[in-house]
């Protein structure tokens, strides 16, 4: 069961939304109120866009909205989410978890000062956590949706690496970070076909579609799932139905960073409808964040912006952006929200 | 779920179908400028192809959109109301939501563009079938009265170097269902291999030069009259060239229109890509403007410019590369070679991006 694909799945409408699809190889939670009702993970790709920084900030409007939070720090080898929240390295890591010196992720959990917000800190001097297996990654997926919160907010590292990719499948909201620059507009998009096309494979696996997709995809190379789902329905009608239904559900949330001028905030529209064109998927834009000088001084004096200035204009934006994400987690949407 | 090729031109600037006039002709701007040459939120999205195809779509929307009569011909073809009369839209749900939600995925049988009836375009392309003596065959010498003196010189084997249908063969990526009509276009396969059609080459001597390319006024003119022309004088040595024949059979889907049959046509090795020369090949596959403006989706009013070789009435180089790439795909050339040959031509007015 360790070995089997991590993502969610479109659930039938008519299934109990907390309900998930007992399926071979998807992490068994607890149906109880004590599961972590909505996970959301900060990506992007390219390293120094701010995740670190909307994770932290997010989570305490989150928190500051009553919601109970837990801010995870998943950017294994590179963690240094409790310095954006002005911590000293915690006594307990997910090191210590990772290596079942505690049982409960519960455990490593740090008070951040912040009424309802907690901290697990990344892991440190640790290289085995920084590549945790595959079976101490699924333990780690499933005691975070086991959590007792109302969010849990990945903090993830850059890059596509398979760690980065599942943490973001598995989230009820993935969070698509990117800052009007060419380099980070790349990796944005790199990152999220490779992620993607990794919810393709996982699909597959999950139903059984491996030889299909394998014999199909063996001597073409698809740009575009349209062109994959057409190719599918044309050998399996039902199969490419039930493909096309599970990766349209895969909609990141995107947020603009920096944002200097009105067209950079307009370019959040612009990949959104980009990513529609080419693509043929759909990508929800959360909102823009201001290029704000009052943001490198908070992290210089290691204060939250949020804490320190919140009423500069990425104070503010990231205030909207919390009110928008509980408003999509309103019950009625959820079946949307998949 | 739509590939770029089967969204609506509304989906395509991404307005409703009842958008005005001057809201389209704004839309048109905006997207222009989002989805241009080197946008920050597509270069690294799309391939170079890609974006030429939104580029002539975009293109194509400016030019059908703002237009009353194409409008209403593309909305009736697309199955929309006629702009004129709003739908009675329930208050605050737009009559085409734009864009569709993932989850209404068309059946996949309908996610194949459907081409407009036969009776829509069969009458407007008749007229268009004039030269009924073109000669069968583009003189083999190469065109040495080129304005531009450094494409004449141009290697052959840079031209037109391999067959044709090598770089033709359908993407293996595409559905036959599905194909899109702006890219492969499995069914123009030829029904049976023109292998018997390869004619023994010309005499090449005998052969006068194309029109030069800016004379438009000679595009009709049937090759016997050119006999006429001096032979150019500083013309290179005309190597024993190995003409490629280039005639396929018609597609069948044309069987039943009203179409020229097709000609063997031989383009010589080395040739500069003119427009005279494009539609020749065009018309050597039987095919009318407006059924290639159809599957390539490109307007006829640039065809009818690319082929005049009204330079200064074409869209920016960087534009133009890719329209013309996709009219040499549709004819079964090799894009590239093509679109570098044509905007070669142009000379300065092109710039470094199409010589690259």
């Amino acid at each position: 069961m360790a070995d089997g694909p991590i993502l969610k799945l479109v659930q039938p409408t008519d299934a109990v939304v907390e309900t998930p699809p007992v399926i071979r190889g998807f992490p068994r939670v607890k149906l109880s109120a004590t599961r972590a009702r909505r996970i959301l993970s900060v990506g992007g790709g390219k390293g120094g866009i701010g995740k670190s920084l909307i994770s932290a900030n997010l989570g305490i409007a989150l928190a500051r909205r009553g919601q109970r939070v837990v801010l995870i720090d998943a950017d294994l080898g590179g963690a240094n989410l409790h310095t954006t929240l002005g911590l000293d390295v915690p006594r307990r890591t997910l090191s210590d978890f990772i290596d079942r010196k505690v049982e409960r992720l519960e455990d490593v959990v740090s008070p951040t000062g912040v009424p309802n917000l907690g901290l697990v800190s990344g892991a440190l001097d640790n290289l085995e956590a920084a590549m945790p297996k595959h079976a101490q990654k699924m333990r780690l997926l499933r005691h975070i949706q086991a959590m007792d919160v109302d969010y849990a907010i990945l903090d993830l590292g850059a890059g596509t690496h398979t760690n980065v990719l599942d943490f973001f499948l598995v989230s009820d909201h993935g969070v698509l970070v990117l800052v009007p620059e060419p380099t980070a507009v790349e990796n944005a998009y790199r990152f999220v076909k490779a992620a993607f096309w990794r919810r393709v494979r996982n699909v597959a696996q999950v139903f059984g579609y491996e030889t299909l997709l394998h014999d199909i995809m063996e001597g073409a190379s698809f740009r575009s799932p349209v062109d994959l789902v057409a190719t599918v329905v044309e050998r399996d009608p039902e199969a490419g139905a039930n493909l096309a239904n599970q990766l349209a559900a895969f909609r990141p949330r995107l947020v603009v960073n920096q944002v200097r001028t009105p067209q950079d905030a307009e370019m959040g529209h612009a990949v959104v409808a980009a990513w529609r064109k080419y693509f043929g998927l759909e990508m929800e834009y959360l909102g823009g964040i201001e290029h704000d000088d009052a943001m490198w001084r908070a992290v210089r004096v290691r204060r939250p912006l949020l804490l320190d200035r919140p009423d500069v204009p990425a104070g503010l934006a990231f205030e909207r952006i919390a009110d928008r994400l509980i408003a999509a987690d309103q019950p009625g949407r959820i079946a949307d929200q998949a | 779920m739509k590939r770029l090729s089967d969204q609506t031109l509304y989906e395509i600037i991404e307005v409703s179908v009842e958008t005005s006039p001057e809201e389209i002709a704004r839309a048109c701007d905006r997207a222009a400028a989002t989805y241009g040459a080197g946008s920050l939120v597509t270069y690294t999205l799309a391939s170079s192809e890609e974006s030429a195809l939104l580029s002539s779509r975009i293109e194509e929307a400016r030019a059908v959109l703002l237009d009353p009569s194409a409008r209403s011909r593309y909305d009736e073809r697309i199955g929309v109301r006629p702009h004129a009369t709003p739908l009675p839209a329930s208050p605050g749900t737009p009559v085409q939501a734009l864009p569709p939600p993932p989850e209404t995925r068309p059946e996949p049988g309908a996610s194949s563009p459907a081409w407009p009836p036969a009776e829509v375009d069969v009458a407007v392309a008749e007229p268009l079938h004039i030269s009924p003596g073109l000669p069968v065959f583009v003189p083999v010498a190469p065109p040495a009265t080129e304005p531009a003196a450094p494409s004449a010189t141009v290697p052959a084997a840079q031209v037109v170097s391999s067959p044709p249908p090598a770089t033709l063969a359908p993407e293996g990526s595409r559905v036959h269902g599905g194909t899109s009509p702006a890219e492969s276009s499995p069914w123009l396969e030829p029904a049976s291999p023109g292998g018997d059609e390869v004619q023994p080459p010309a005499a090449p001597s005998q052969a006068a030069a194309p029109p030069a390319p800016d004379q438009p006024s000679a595009v009709a003119a049937p090759l016997p009259l050119a006999l006429a022309r001096p032979e150019p004088q500083p013309a290179p040595p005309i190597a024993p060239v190995a003409p490629i024949a280039l005639t396929r059979a018609v597609a069948p889907i044309l069987l039943d229109r009203e179409v020229p049959p097709p000609r063997p046509l031989l383009v010589p090795e080395g040739a500069a890509w003119s427009g005279e020369m494009l539609r020749r090949v065009r018309e050597s596959r039987g095919l009318t403007l407006q059924q290639v403006a159809e599957r390539t989706r490109i307007t006829r009013h640039h065809l009818e410019n690319i082929e005049l070789d009204r330079f200064k009435a074409l869209p920016a180089a960087v534009y133009l590369r890719g329209i013309i790439m996709s009219l040499a795909r549709e004819l079964r050339l090799d894009g590239q070679k093509v679109a570098r040959s044509y905007l070669d031509r142009m000379g300065p007015a092109s710039d470094g991006e199409a010589k690259r």
